[in-house]
C-alpha cells in the first residue's frame, strides 16, 4: 500500500451486536458481553443509600466499599433466597451493572456524534417514530439468569423490565444451574453452587432443570460468617472485634493474642454511617478470613466424629499448626482447630457453632449438603441418577473454600459407594466464581441458541406470560 | 500490507487536561512532543469547535491618522503560539487555524483597514462604521468545552473535534497506524465508538486501543503491578497482572483525589489571604511545595505539630495546630502577605520574561528561588538562614506568572489586537504549602479522610479483588504516575499512609508470607507439635524467627495436616496465601531513557499541562515541544514502547491491532478481541 493513497472509503456496513449477559447474584451482580470469558462488570448488588442537602442518594458498584457518605446505609435488593424483593432497586442496581462498564450512558443523537456529515444549512430533521430518549439495551439482546426456584411473577417482572424499561429487542430467562453445567461442557450434571447466600443442587439433563429435584438452603458464604463471628465472639482470651479500616486511623503492631493499640476514627453522630455499612465493610474482612485462615475438615469422617484410629479427628486438627490473622485494628491471633469448626456445620448441623443473635436459625440437617445432595437425587428419575454422580459440577465463590471439594467428595464417596462419583470444579478461580455468567455467555454467543431469543414482537403480541412457555 | 515504519506510528494520549500526541517513534523514547490541552471553543457554527478562543471584537472605524504600521503588533507575544493573533474563525472539524488562507485573509483584512485608514477623505463627522474583528484570545480559557471530565468523555462531537484537531496537527500520512490510550472509565460502547470513528474519518489502516494502566505497565516494563494514576481530578487504580487488567475490583476515576484536591486545599487555606485559584495552582506545582511524611513537625511551628492528615478528625474540621498557628502568623506578619507583594516588581517582572525566553528557562527558574532568597532574605526578614532545605524552611517564595494585558499606549493600540506579556512576580508562603493533601472542609457528601488515605482504601479494595496469589506481588509494585502525583513527596507519603493503615504487623504473619507458601518447612518432629529444639536448623534459621516463639514459627511454618490426595485443583497448582500486605514497595522506574529524567521545575502556566491560558503545544510549532515532563507520563512512554511492539515488531501477528480489513468485516464491537 502506498502510504499517500488514501485508502477506500468504509465498507463495513453490518451490525455485529453481542448480547448481554446479566447474572444478578445476592452478593455480587456479574455482567458482560456474550463470547467473552469474565465479566467485564462484577459489582456489588449492595447499594448505599444517603441523603445529602436534604436529597436521597444512591450509590452503586465498588465505590460503597471505598469512601463513606454521611448516614450511609446498605441496602440489598435481593431476598436471601436468591428472589428479587426490592424490584424497582433491582432494576436500578442491574441496570448500573451493565451500563457502568458495558454501555455507557445513552447513547447520544447520532447528529452529532461526528460520524454523519450534515450537509450545509440543513439541519437534521427529527425523525418521527425514533423514540427520542433511548433506552440502554436498546441495540443488545439480552441473557439473564435465574435461580431454580424462581416464581412465575418474578420471572414475568424479569423480561417486563428487560422489554419496556430496557428496551432490549431480544430476550431470554436462563436457569443458573443449567449455565453452570454449560459453562463445565455438560448438558446433564448435578450442580452444586454455594453461593453467598444460599446453596443449591440442581439435577440438569440435556439443558433442561429436573425442578422436583432442585433443592436449597441458606447456608452459604454469609452463613459461614455468621459462624465465623460467633467463633470470634467466643474467643479466647478475648472475644474479638471486628473493626473496619474506615474506623481507623492509625495502628500500632502488636504481639499476637494480645490486645490492639489503636487510634480510632470518630464520626459526628448525624455524620456516621449506617450500622449496616459497617456490616458490609466487616464482611470484607470476613472474606478475607475465609480466604486466608478458613479450612474445611478434609474428611473421610467428621470433624467431631472419632478418627481411624482411636483419637478423635478434632484432636488432630488440634494439633495441626494454625493459621495467623490480624485484623484491621492491629489484633492478630492463630486459627488452629476453630478454623476448621466454622464451615464443619455445612456438612454437620451438630458442629454449627450456637449464636443466639445470628440471624440464621440453627441449621437443621436437611440443609447440609450431603443432605441436599440425596433428596435432589431422590427427586429424579433412579435411572439418570449414576449419570448425574459422574458428573458433579461444582461453582459458586464460596466453594472455593479451602479443602471444601476434597470433603464433598469424601462425602459422597461414603454416600454412595457403588456408582462412579466424579467431581469437576474449575481449577480457574474466575471460572469457580462466575460459573452460571460463563455458561450464559456460551449460550448467548451459539449461533443455534438464536431461535431461542423472545423478540421483542413476540412479547408485545403475548405479554409476559411468554417468557413461562420459551424459557423451560 | 506493508509493513509499518517507525516514524508513521501515531500515538495518542486523551487525558482530562492535556492530550499527549506524537507522530513516529524516535530512536529514543521521549516524553511527547506535543501536547495539545482537552478543550476546544465552540465555533461560530453550531456543533463545531475551534481549538483556540475566537472572540469577536467590534472596532469603532473612524477617522485615524495611524498607518498599518500602527496596529502591527509591537510586542511579541511571549509565547510559542504560532498562529497569528487575528485569525478568521475556521471551520473547525477539519482545518488547523494555521491555514495559509487565514494569514491571507487576516492580510487582508489589516490591509483593508489601512487602506481605509490611509485613504480616508472623510471629515471628522464621518460615520462612524463597525466592523467586526476575530482574534484568538489566548489568555481566557472562557467558554472552554472540556470533552472529557474526570476521564469521562461527556461532549462527544466536541472530543471528536479534538482528535481531528489533533490528528491535522501532526498530519500523518495515510499509511499511518494509530495507537490510542484508553482512560479506564470508558465503557466497551465508548471504545466501539471511537474505533468507529478513527476508522471512518482518520482512513487508519490499523488501529490499537490500550489501556493506560497496562501501558504504564509496558513503560515501567514490568508485567505485574499497582497502577495509580493521579489526575486532574480523579484518581484509578488498577491492578495489572501478567499484562492483564483486573477490570474487578478496579478503582475507576475515583472522585475528588486528584490534583485539584490540593489545589483546593491550598486555596482554602490561603484563599482567605487573597490568593486566587491560578496562584494556588502555580504554587501547587512550584518546587516549595511538599508533602512530608506523616509525622514531620512543620518548620516554624511547635514541634508536636504534625501534618495534619493524622491530626484531624473526620467532622471535616481541620483541627490541626498548624493552620490555625499558621493563620496567626501570617496575620501577624501582615506584610508579608500577598497585598505587600502585589505589583511590587513590575519592572522586574518584564525582565524577567525577557531573561526566560532568550535563556535557558529551565536553568534559570531553577536558579530563581535562589536568587530570590538572596535577594530578598536581608530585606524582607533580616538573616534569614539561607541554604536550608525547602522543608525546614517556615516560609519560601515561589514565582507566580500570569498573563497581564499591556496597557494601551495610545489609542491606535485599542483599535490592534490586545496584548499580553507575561509577567512573573515572586509571593511567599508559609507552611500551607506542606499542607496539601490534609483534609479539606469542603468535601461534598463524602467522609473522606483526605487524599492519601482514600486513595490507600482503593488501592487496598483494587488488591483484594485480585486472587490471593497474586496480592503480595501487587502489594510489592506500585507505580503512581499521573501529572496529579507530581508534588514532591507525594509517592513516599502515600506508601507510608498505607504501611500505617495496611500493612500486618510482622509478629504474627511474617513467617508464612516471606516464603514462598507452597515451600513448607517440613515439621522437624513428623507431624506431632513438638515444638523444634533451638539449636536445630529449620523454622529458627528463618530470618523472621529469631527471639520469637519457635512453636509460633513451627505453627505457621507449615502447611495442611492432611496428606491425602487431593480432588481440588486448587490445592494442587498452588498452595494457600497469607494475608496480606506484609510489604508495601514501589517500582523502579526503567533508567535506560534519559529523556525521561528530566524534570520539570517550572510552574509556569504553559508549561506544565496545559491548564496555564496560554494552552502549552500550540499546533505545530516549535515551541510547543514541552520538555520536563517525567515518569508521571510513563504512559506515553508505555504507549510508544507497545507501538513498537504491536505495529513495527510484531506487524499484527499476535492480533495485536484491528487492522482495517478486520475492521470492514467484523465493525467496530471487535476491538475488544484486540484492545490491550
Amino acid at each position: 500500500m502506498n502510504p499517500s493513497v488514501p485508502p477506500s472509503a468504509a465498507e463495513y456496513g453490518g451490525d455485529e451486536v453481542s448480547a448481554i449477559v446479566l447474572d444478578p447474584g445476592f452478593s455480587t451482580t456479574r455482567a458482560g458481553f456474550a463470547g467473552e470469558d469474565t465479566p467485564k462488570s462484577l459489582i456489588p448488588t449492595y447499594y448505599g443509600k444517603y441523603s445529602h442537602e436534604g436529597q436521597e442518594k444512591l450509590i452503586f458498584g465498588d465505590d460503597i466499599f471505598v469512601t463513606p457518605r454521611p448516614g450511609l446505609s446498605i441496602h440489598n435488593p435481593m431476598g436471601r433466597d436468591g428472589i428479587v424483593e426490592d424490584w424497582d432497586m433491582a432494576e436500578k442496581v442491574w441496570e448500573y451493572s451493565f451500563t457502568s462498564r458495558l454501555t455507557g450512558a445513552k447513547p447520544g443523537n447520532p447528529f452529532q456524534n461526528g460520524l454523519n456529515d450534515v450537509p450545509e444549512g440543513e439541519m437534521p430533521t427529527e425523525m418521527e417514530g425514533v423514540e427520542s430518549d433511548e433506552k440502554p439495551l436498546a441495540d443488545s439482546p439480552l441473557l439473564m439468569t435465574e435461580c431454580g426456584w424462581n416464581p412465575t411473577k418474578a420471572r414475568e417482572k424479569t423480561i417486563e423490565i428487560a422489554m419496556e424499561k430496557w428496551g432490549t429487542p431480544a430476550f431470554y430467562l436462563a436457569r443458573n444451574g443449567v449455565l453452570a453445567a454449560f459453562a463445565s461442557g455438560k448438558a446433564s450434571a448435578l450442580v452444586i453452587d454455594i453461593g453467598a447466600s444460599s446453596i443449591s443442587v440442581t439435577p440438569v439433563h440435556d439443558g433442561m432443570i429436573l425442578k422436583r429435584g432442585v433443592q436449597h438452603s441458606p447456608l452459604g458464604g454469609d452463613y459461614i460468617s455468621s459462624q465465623i463471628r460467633a467463633l470470634f465472639k467466643s474467643n479466647n482470651p478475648q472475644p474479638i472485634t471486628i473493626t473496619p479500616h474506615y474506623l481507623i486511623s492509625s495502628k500500632t503492631a502488636v504481639d499476637a493474642g494480645q490486645p490492639p493499640q489503636v487510634n480510632y476514627k470518630t464520626y459526628p453522630p448525624e455524620k456516621a454511617p449506617d450500622a449496616s455499612y459497617r456490616t458490609l465493610l466487616e464482611e470484607r474482612t470476613l472474606s478475607e478470613f475465609k480466604e486466608c485462615v478458613v479450612q474445611v475438615w478434609p474428611g473421610p469422617s467428621k470433624l467431631l466424629s472419632p478418627g481411624p484410629n482411636g483419637v478423635s479427628n478434632e484432636e488432630v486438627a488440634r494439633s495441626s499448626p494454625g493459621r495467623p490473622f490480624e485484623f484491621p485494628d492491629g489484633y492478630n491471633q492463630i486459627f488452629g482447630v476453630d478454623r476448621y469448626r466454622v464451615v464443619e456445620s455445612l456438612f454437620d448441623v451438630k458442629a454449627a457453632i450456637p449464636d443466639p443473635d445470628s440471624p440464621f436459625p440453627a441449621p437443621t440437617p436437611a440443609q447440609t449438603v450431603p443432605e441436599l445432595i440425596k433428596n435432589a437425587l431422590n427427586g429424579v428419575d433412579v435411572d439418570i441418577r449414576p449419570h448425574l454422580l459422574a458428573n458433579v459440577v461444582i461453582t459458586g465463590a464460596s466453594s472455593l473454600l479451602h479443602g471444601f471439594t476434597d470433603r464433598l467428595n469424601q462425602e459422597l464417596m461414603q454416600t454412595y459407594p457403588g456408582p462412579r462419583v466424579r467431581i469437576s470444579a474449575a481449577g480457574n478461580t474466575a471460572e469457580r466464581r462466575f460459573g452460571s455468567w460463563i455458561g450464559g455467555s456460551i449460550l448467548a454467543s451459539l449461533g443455534t441458541f438464536h431461535q431461542m431469543w423472545i423478540s421483542k414482537k413476540e412479547y408485545e403480541e403475548h405479554g409476559p406470560n411468554i417468557v413461562e412457555k420459551r424459557c423451560k | 500490507m506493508p509493513p509499518f515504519k517507525d516514524e508513521h506510528v501515531l500515538i495518542i494520549a486523551p487525558g482530562s487536561q492535556v492530550t499527549l500526541a506524537q507522530l513516529g517513534l524516535p530512536e529514543s523514547f521521549t516524553p511527547a512532543r506535543f501536547r495539545f490541552p482537552t478543550r476546544m471553543f465552540p465555533a461560530e457554527k453550531k456543533g463545531e469547535y475551534e481549538p483556540y478562543r475566537i472572540r469577536e471584537r467590534r472596532q469603532e472605524v473612524t477617522s485615524s491618522t495611524n498607518g498599518p504600521d500602527a496596529s502591527k503588533p509591537d510586542v511579541e507575544m511571549k509565547d510559542a503560539e504560532p498562529a497569528p493573533p487575528p485569525a478568521e474563525p475556521t471551520p473547525a472539524t477539519d482545518s488547523a487555524p494555521e491555514k495559509p488562507e487565514n494569514t491571507e485573509q487576516d492580510a487582508k483584512t489589516e490591509s483593508a483597514e489601512g487602506q481605509e485608514a490611509n485613504g480616508e477623505a472623510k471629515p471628522d463627522t464621518a460615520p462612524v462604521t463597525q466592523e467586526i474583528f476575530y482574534e484568538e484570545d489566548i489568555t481566557s480559557d472562557e467558554g472552554a468545552i472540556h470533552p472529557i471530565v474526570n476521564g469521562r468523555i461527556l461532549d462527544w462531537p466536541c472530543f471528536f473535534a479534538l482528535l481531528t484537531h489533533v490528528h491535522n496537527t501532526l498530519s500523518p500520512p495515510f499509511h499511518t497506524p494509530i495507537m490510542l490510550i484508553s482512560e479506564p472509565v470508558w465503557s466497551a460502547r465508548d471504545r466501539e465508538t471511537i474505533t468507529q470513528f478513527v476508522f471512518e474519518k482518520f482512513k487508519t489502516p490499523a488501529f490499537c486501543m490500550m489501556d493506560s494502566a497496562l501501558a504504564v505497565c509496558y513503560g515501567y516494563g514490568t508485567s505485574t503491578a499497582t497502577v495509580i494514576d493521579v489526575g486532574k481530578d480523579k484518581v484509578d487504580v488498577t491492578a495489572v497482572t501478567d499484562f492483564l487488567v483486573n477490570e474487578h475490583g478496579r478503582g475507576i476515576a475515583l472522585d475528588g483525589c486528584g490534583g485539584d484536591y490540593m489545589t483546593q486545599r491550598l486555596s482554602e487555606l490561603l484563599g482567605p489571604k487573597g490568593f486566587t485559584w491560578e496562584m494556588c495552582e502555580q504554587l501547587k506545582r512550584s518546587n516549595i511545595t511538599e508533602m512530608l511524611p506523616p509525622g514531620t513537625p512543620l518548620p516554624g511551628t511547635a514541634a508536636t505539630a504534625r501534618q495534619g492528615a493524622n491530626v484531624n478528625n473526620a467532622e471535616g474540621k481541620p483541627t490541626g495546630e498548624p493552620e490555625d498557628g499558621s493563620k496567626g502568623d501570617a496575620a501577624a506578619r501582615g506584610t508579608n502577605g500577598t497585598a505587600g507583594e502585589n505589583g511590587e516588581d513590575e519592572d522586574e517582572g518584564v525582565l524577567d520574561v525577557a531573561a526566560i525566553v532568550s535563556g535557558n528557562t529551565s536553568e534559570f527558574l531553577a536558579n530563581r528561588e535562589k536568587e530570590k532568597s538572596t535577594k530578598k532574605g536581608p530585606a524582607d526578614q533580616g538573616a534569614k538562614p539561607l541554604r536550608l532545605p525547602n522543608s525546614k524552611k517556615e516560609k519560601a517564595t515561589f514565582q507566580f506568572e500570569e498573563y497581564v494585558r499591556l496597557q494601551p499606549e495610545n489609542d491606535a493600540a485599542t483599535n490592534g489586537p490586545n496584548r499580553f506579556i507575561r509577567q512573573t512576580r515572586d509571593i511567599e508562603v508559609g507552611v500551607e504549602r506542606f499542607l496539601t493533601a490534609t483534609l479539606k472542609q469542603k468535601m461534598g457528601d463524602r467522609l473522606s479522610s483526605g487524599i492519601l488515605e482514600d486513595i490507600a482504601t482503593q488501592i487496598h479494595h483494587t488488591i483484594l479483588a485480585v486472587p490471593e496469589a497474586k496480592r503480595s506481588e501487587l502489594w510489592d509494585s506500585l507505580i503512581v504516575v499521573g501529572n496529579g502525583s507530581k508534588i514532591k513527596g507525594f509517592t513516599q507519603s502515600l506508601v507510608s499512609t498505607i504501611t500505617q493503615k495496611f500493612v500486618l504487623s510482622p509478629s504474627g504473619t511474617i513467617f508464612t508470607s516471606e516464603l514462598p507458601s507452597n515451600f513448607s518447612t517440613p515439621l522437624p518432629t513428623g507431624g506431632t507439635n513438638t515444638p523444634a529444639p533451638s539449636g536445630q536448623p529449620g523454622p529458627m534459621h528463618h530470618p523472621g524467627g529469631h527471639g520469637v516463639n519457635p512453636l509460633l514459627v513451627a505453627a505457621t511454618h507449615s502447611n495442611t495436616p492432611a496428606a491425602m490426595p487431593s480432588m481440588d485443583p486448587l490445592t494442587h497448582s498452588h498452595h494457600r496465601s497469607s494475608q496480606t500486605p506484609t510489604t508495601v514497595k514501589t517500582v523502579k522506574p526503567p533508567e535506560y531513557f534519559p529523556e525521561w529524567k528530566e524534570q520539570s521545575s517550572s510552574n509556569a502556566p504553559g508549561a506544565s499541562g496545559a491548564n496555564g491560558p496560554a494552552g502549552a503545544g500550540g499546533p505545530g510549532g516549535p515551541g510547543s515541544h514541552t520538555g520536563g515532563h517525567g515518569m508521571e507520563e510513563a504512559v506515553f512512554l508505555g504507549a510508544q514502547v507497545a507501538s513498537k511492539v504491536v505495529f513495527v515488531l510484531d506487524q499484527g501477528i499476535s492480533k495485536g491491532f484491528m487492522s482495517r480489513v478486520e475492521y470492514n468485516e467484523n465493525g467496530p464491537s471487535a476491538i475488544h478481541e484486540y484492545s490491550m
